[in-house]
């Protein structure tokens, strides 16, 4: 029994290779956020999704250690942020929200510089420097935002960390780039990388995360699979029909739309085609949750 | 793992740092000329001046009656003034926006995202502008014993070195103030200015004590009142509690910052 509970411990440890347990920070009074539990697994994009404001960066920083957490835990690779930062630094990198590189430096000056302090090889260096072509010899002032973007990027990933934590990666990023770094995110998860991938923007939380948190004032309010979230979400119906709408006696959450019937049903569609068989039916969608549907659904009434 | 033993941080802020280095180096290689070359024929002018008592009049100043001769014009001219305060304005100014420039700038997140600790970029950035100090007091010292032996006057270069010694741990003691203000404040300029404004106000402290006997209890609080150069220069007497002063400050100012460093948020 005993030996069982400790394997279990151990396979959670070595799976969770981030987890919170209450995590709150507090600005003085204001709440940035509030008893955040959650975990992120060995080899899985985990995306962190929130508006503006959510408490994303707060989150990501408090993780990190620039701030001091008003309570709770939090480990990386079983090592509490609290005791082990700069070890758990040594397996992790970091792309700020807001990326401030120095601009007295050139690119190369500035990647040697922090290879230097890193003291490890380099190396994903040059197939970084493949993927994003940039011109170190010149100083980063002179570099555009999409450039600094791609320098932040090359010094997370160049000594190939275990977990890279990511708040708007893509920000500045054209949408060719955009598509070469997604496909750099999934050979690195292929290796059993770990990513975490803070964003607003739903569309790529979608293409490339495995499962998702939603935070909503400074709260989770979601952690779910995409898949599970989308599938629990149920499905979107949205009929029209030649009666009057206002006749059709839908869900509680049925709303008027343009002359189109729409509602959101959990499970079972069955017994509302069957309702709907009573009227004439002119047109009929039945889609499952998108992401931004999703999202929508938390923040309704928020905004 | 041993990352500070191989003070990265420190060598990247003596990188940043050298331009500004060299360019005060020469600044004070010049005047230490000017000021050195110019005493032969000034010293008449002096003599005569201050048998008048003009000296009188530049009694905030320590040993003011010593003017005409060539260690009072060097102490009163170059180290008083120029050397003890807009040195260690200057000094102050770049030490107070060290670890300031990086939160004001942002740059402190990636600097932080390497496996360095708080304690580490700030005992780096503090290695990192010594230096500085040095390399200025090692050019200053050897144009004042150049144009010395050029001009053939007395100085006692013995007296000179010790001086110089005795200016290191001060301008250390300086830059540790400026490193605790820079990791108080988060503005650049604002943190510049409130190390200015104390160095000011040490200076201004000192020379009311000297002007008035009543107040001379004042002069501790002066950071001025524990390095009289002239009796350095003069006498070889050092002020050893005045050293003392200084290492205090030093152990004092870094101990602070490191501590308060340490549970610093650092907003973005």
């Amino acid at each position: 029994m005993f030996i069982n509970h400790f394997y279990i411990n151990l396979f959670d440890a070595l799976m969770n290779v981030i987890e919170t347990k209450n995590l709150t920070k507090y600005y003085g009074k204001i709440k940035g956020v509030e008893n955040l539990s959650f975990s992120v697994k060995k080899g899985e994009i985990f995306g962190f999704l929130g508006p503006n404001g959510a408490g994303k960066t707060t989150t990501i920083r408090t993780l990190l250690g620039y701030l001091n957490k008003t309570s709770g835990e939090a480990y990386i690779f079983g090592k509490n942020i609290d005791e082990d930062i700069v070890e758990i630094k040594s397996e992790v990198g970091y792309i700020p929200g807001e990326l401030n590189i120095y601009g007295h430096l050139t690119g190369k000056q500035f990647l040697d510089y922090f290879s230097s302090l890193r003291h490890r090889e380099m190396i994903l260096i040059d197939d970084l420097l493949k993927i994003f072509n940039l011109p170190l010899d010149r100083k980063v002032k002179g570099y555009s935002k999409g450039m600094k973007q791609m320098l932040g990027i090359i010094q997370a990933f160049m000594d190939d960390p275990d977990i890279v934590i990511m708040d708007e990666p893509t920000s500045g990023l054209d949408p060719l780039l955009q598509q070469k770094f997604y496909e750099f995110l999934r050979k690195q998860k292929g290796k059993g990388k770990t990513m975490f991938f803070s964003s607003h923007v739903l569309s790529e939380i979608d293409k490339i995360c495995d499962r998702i948190g939603i935070i909503r004032n400074g709260e989770l309010v979601a952690l779910e699979d995409i898949e599970t979230l989308k599938d629990k979400m149920g499905k979107k119906i949205r009929v029209k029909i030649k009666e009057k709408p206002e006749k059709f006696k839908g869900p509680k959450n049925m709303k008027i739309k343009d002359g189109w019937i729409e509602f959101v049903t959990d499970t079972d569609i069955d017994c509302w085609i069957k309702l709907l068989s009573k009227y004439t039916i002119l047109d009929l969608d039945i889609n499952e949750f998108s992401l931004e549907d999703i999202f929508i659904h938390y923040y309704e009434g928020q905004t | 793992m041993n990352n500070i033993f191989r003070f990265r941080i420190a060598i990247q802020t003596v990188k940043e740092h050298y331009r500004i280095t060299v360019i005060i180096a020469l600044l004070f290689v010049l005047m230490t000329s000017m000021y050195s070359g110019m005493f032969p024929q000034f010293e008449e002018a002096l003599i005569e001046m201050m048998s008048s008592g003009f000296g009188d009049s530049f009694n905030f100043l320590p040993h003011a009656d010593q003017m005409a001769t060539y260690v009072g014009f060097l102490t009163l001219e170059l180290y008083q003034i120029f050397w003890l305060l807009i040195l260690a304005i200057m000094i102050g100014f770049i030490a107070a926006s060290s670890i300031t420039k990086e939160i004001e700038a942002k740059t402190i997140d990636l600097l932080m995202s390497n496996p360095v600790s708080r304690k580490q970029i700030v005992f780096e950035k503090f290695i990192g502008l010594i230096p500085m100090v040095l390399l200025i007091n090692f050019c200053t010292m050897l144009t004042v014993i150049g144009i010395t032996m050029v001009i053939n006057q007395n100085l006692d270069f013995g007296n000179l070195f010790m001086l110089h010694m005795v200016s290191i741990s001060y301008f250390l003691a300086i830059i540790c103030i400026g490193i605790l203000i820079s990791v108080l404040i988060d503005e650049k300029m604002k943190a510049s200015i409130i190390m200015i404004a104390i160095i000011f106000a040490m200076f201004f402290i000192n020379s009311v004590s000297l002007m008035n006997p009543h107040l001379e209890y004042l002069g501790s609080f002066s950071i001025f009142h524990y390095f009289d150069t002239f009796n350095v220069l003069k006498l070889g007497d050092v002020n050893v509690a005045g050293v003392f002063v200084f290492i205090a400050l030093i152990t004092v100012c870094l101990t602070l910052s490191l501590i308060y460093f340490e549970h610093k948020d650092i907003i973005s």
